[in-house]
């Protein structure tokens, strides 16, 4: 055999050798251990119908110092404990119908309520629906539901439900806050075929709109369909299958004479990432003005109260926003970063204009209830206050490699870069108790969006156990 | 060495060359369309898959899904639509492959999220780890070679090794290696890359068992390639073929699969 021969016969002898090699070490990394064999067991323990979890919460809050705009009532609580029980099941009816139950009991304490009083319990009526399927494809559904629309984390545009509907969340993730709300009473239609699906929705107007609730005067068991029924509303939804890669879906509610629109499309973008738009825009007037109508209309600000701060008052077109990114990374960690838009909102000079009239008024001056009456209308509504914001989201699963779900996410306004934060960590200690804690930062100057609010952090522990 | 020798050598290797390039006329998307017949069936079905996950070998966690799948007449892939069963904590949770796009949906916040092929699912599998897939579809493949390796069982297989490059932006991973026992077509291993280059996992294939009217694997191991001491398990059982509408794989059907 000639040298080369040699050579070429001796690199084919190493490589054999390396591929061996490379192949007893990945073979070694298999775990001897077999599973368990699959039994029904588990599957019937845990029903995809029925979720019911209690949970007790411990929350410390600590509140700004020496705020700029002074507050015109103490801003709550320092602490809390709060027991609840979270119930959502689904019951068949026959053949083709389906009764949903979602509820809430809350047994609560806290340092700014009396104990025992009936503000300790606070019952969330969330849905109660009968869901009947006259054919394969066509649902009829009545009761109350929770309707929800939108595909983005910080702010959801097209969700037109949302408004007045968050209850006492435990979480500020806005994610976690579509969790905690009350339904609508609503009657629903839809039809879902292979190409795609039409949604219509009828709520009617069951109440009078009502005064903003405080955390100090939640009714203990009422359904508050003043919260959810104060206007006659309609929605009309539609997505379909174009065989691309956008999903687009498009909305059209009407509320109040108003008649708004809307979409949401999203594309994939290779393995690892997503993009995507929601988009809603009316003819209506801004947040100022329908603040100081609504307190009005309810009786909390005076009948002939005029905005606390200048504003425009005739409709405009506005649009509100949100465009998003999603990547997920090599170790598992999702990230989202939205660009939030709520043209209703306040703009930098209409802050400027709020901050100047709250340091004029002094502690006693009834225009700072007005003022704060703007931002309470504001979360009260699930609207953006500010006009421009950015939010951004991690996700890590099985962090460190441990039962740990790591959550964290920041809302920063973009005039003044003050914003919210919060850390979340779950460790699942078995498939049925879960130990979560939480904190919560306020940050930003006292002239700030989130830095005037009246709190400064919160931490919050707590222990779930699942049925 | 005598001549003699060497012509029995070159003759050995021309016939070598030829049976391998006999083997190789059949591409090398063939093999893998072989191979993903062998793994998936024609029909609609249904399988439950279970997750073990282990840490240095012990085990940590186990979940369980119901997979639903259907194959897409327009383009010959898979849609699917997985239902947690167990945890009771994550139960009622779906995923959609289906409109060309995955979707998460969550019973607790009745909202879909949009999501990408390599976000987690449980454990070490990725979503796109548990989906029903016809890889001919999603990738574009090539022949390496042929190699023997050893099987989960340390058995040694004869096997193509095959490079297949994402051609679908809803394939998991942008890279896969790919061992298919030659003759059976049966998958033996996997190896799954990033877009950056970089070896995310391994996966070892086994207990083929008569599934369906053919012998499938059931059971596929996946290995963290990065941190080496992560590993799950998934088994697949219960399967039956099932009619499955195709409005099943619509976003807004989502909510509405309990409600048959």
């Amino acid at each position: 055999m000639s040298g080369r021969g040699i050579y070429l016969g001796l690199l084919l002898l190493v490589w054999g050798q390396a591929v061996q090699a490379d192949q007893d070490s990945d073979l070694d990394l298999i775990p001897s251990a077999t599973p368990a064999p699959v039994t029904a067991a588990p599957a019937a323990a845990a029903s995809p119908d029925r979720r019911v979890y209690l949970e007790n919460a411990t929350t410390q809050v600590a509140a700004t110092q020496d705020p700029a705009v002074p507050l015109p009532a103490p801003p709550g609580y320092t602490w809390q404990e709060r027991l609840l029980l979270d119930i959502r099941q689904d019951y068949p009816i026959g053949q083709r119908s389906r009764l949903f139950l979602s509820d809430r009991f809350n047994l609560r304490d806290e340092d700014d309520l009396p104990f025992p009083s009936h503000e300790d319990i606070v019952t969330d009526f969330r849905e109660a629906y009968i869901s009947w399927r006259p054919s394969d494809q066509l649902y009829v559904d009545a009761g109350r539901i929770n309707l929800k629309s939108g595909i983005a984390l910080g702010y959801n545009p097209t969700d037109f439900f949302k408004t007045r509907s968050v209850t006492e969340p435990l979480s500020q993730d806005p994610s976690a806050q579509r969790e905690d709300r009350l339904g609508t009473v609503m009657l629903r239609g839809q039809r879902i075929w292979g190409g795609g699906s039409l949604t219509f929705a009828y709520a009617p107007e069951l109440h009078r709109p009502s005064a903003i609730y405080s955390n100090s005067n939640l009714p203990s068991f009422n359904p508050m369909f003043d919260r959810t029924n104060a206007d006659d509303r309609w929605l009309i939804k539609g997505s379909v299958d174009f065989g691309g890669n956008s999903s687009p879906e498009f909305l059209l509610y009407r509320e109040a004479g108003t008649t708004h629109f809307g979409t949401n499309l999203s594309m994939g973008l290779g393995q690892s990432a997503v993009a995507y738009l929601e988009w809603s825009g009316a003819e209506r007037p801004d947040l100022i003005t329908t603040a100081v109508d609504y307190g009005r209309e309810t009786g909390t600000l005076p009948a002939g109260a005029a905005p606390p701060i200048p504003t425009a008052t005739h409709d405009t077109f506005k649009s509100e926003l949100a465009l998003g990114l999603s990547y997920t990374t090599e170790a598992d960690i999702t990230f989202n970063v939205e660009y939030l838009l709520n043209q209703a909102g306040f703009s930098r000079t209409d802050w400027d204009d709020w901050f100047a009239a709250g340091v004029r008024a002094g502690p006693q001056s009834p225009l700072l209830d007005e003022l704060w009456y703007l931002r309470r209308y504001a979360q009260d509504q699930q609207q953006q206050n500010t006009r421009q914001a950015y939010f951004t989201r991690a996700d890590w699963v099985d962090a460190f490699d441990v039962k740990l779900e790591l959550t964290a996410f920041a809302l920063v306004d973009a005039y003044d870069h003050s914003g919210i934060a919060q850390l979340s960590a779950d460790y699942y200690v078995s498939d049925t108790w879960t130990l979560g804690a939480q904190a919560v930062k306020y940050f930003g100057s006292r002239r700030s969006d989130f830095g005037s609010l009246g709190t400064s952090y919160s931490l919050l522990f707590s222990v779930a156990h699942y049925f | 060495m005598d001549k003699h020798n060497i012509a029995s050598r070159i003759l050995a290797a021309v016939l070598l060359l030829t049976l391998s390039g006999a083997a190789w006329a059949e591409t090398a998307q063939e093999i893998v369309a072989k191979t993903d017949e062998v793994r998936n069936p024609k029909q609609s079905f249904h399988n439950d898959v279970t997750l073990v996950s282990y840490v240095s070998g012990k085990e940590r966690d186990q979940d369980t899904l119901a997979v639903y799948s259907k194959v897409d007449p327009s383009n010959g892939q898979f849609r699917n639509l997985v239902q947690y069963v167990a945890p009771a904590r994550d139960a009622g949770k779906r995923v959609l492959l289906g409109e060309g796009a995955l979707w998460f949906y969550d019973p607790a916040s009745k909202t879909s999220v949009r999501i990408s092929p390599q976000q987690q699912l449980v454990g070490q599998a990725a979503i796109g780890d548990v989906l029903t897939v016809n890889l001919a579809v999603d990738y574009t493949a090539s022949i390496t070679g042929t190699e023997t390796i050893e099987d989960a069982a340390h058995t040694k297989r004869d096997c193509w090794h095959l490079e297949l490059k994402a051609a679908d932006a809803l394939a998991t991973y942008s890279r896969v290696e790919y061992w298919v026992e030659q003759g059976s077509y049966m998958p033996v291993k996997g190896k799954f890359y990033s877009d950056s280059g970089r070896l995310l996992k391994i996966a070892y294939y086994r207990d083929f068992s008569e599934v369906l009217g053919r012998m499938r694997p059931t059971q596929v191991i996946i290995i963290d390639a990065v941190d080496t001491s992560l590993a799950t398990i998934a088994t697949s059982s219960d399967y039956r073929y099932q009619d499955i509408p195709d409005l099943w794989f619509q976003r807004d059907y989502l909510p509405r699969l309990d409600a048959q």
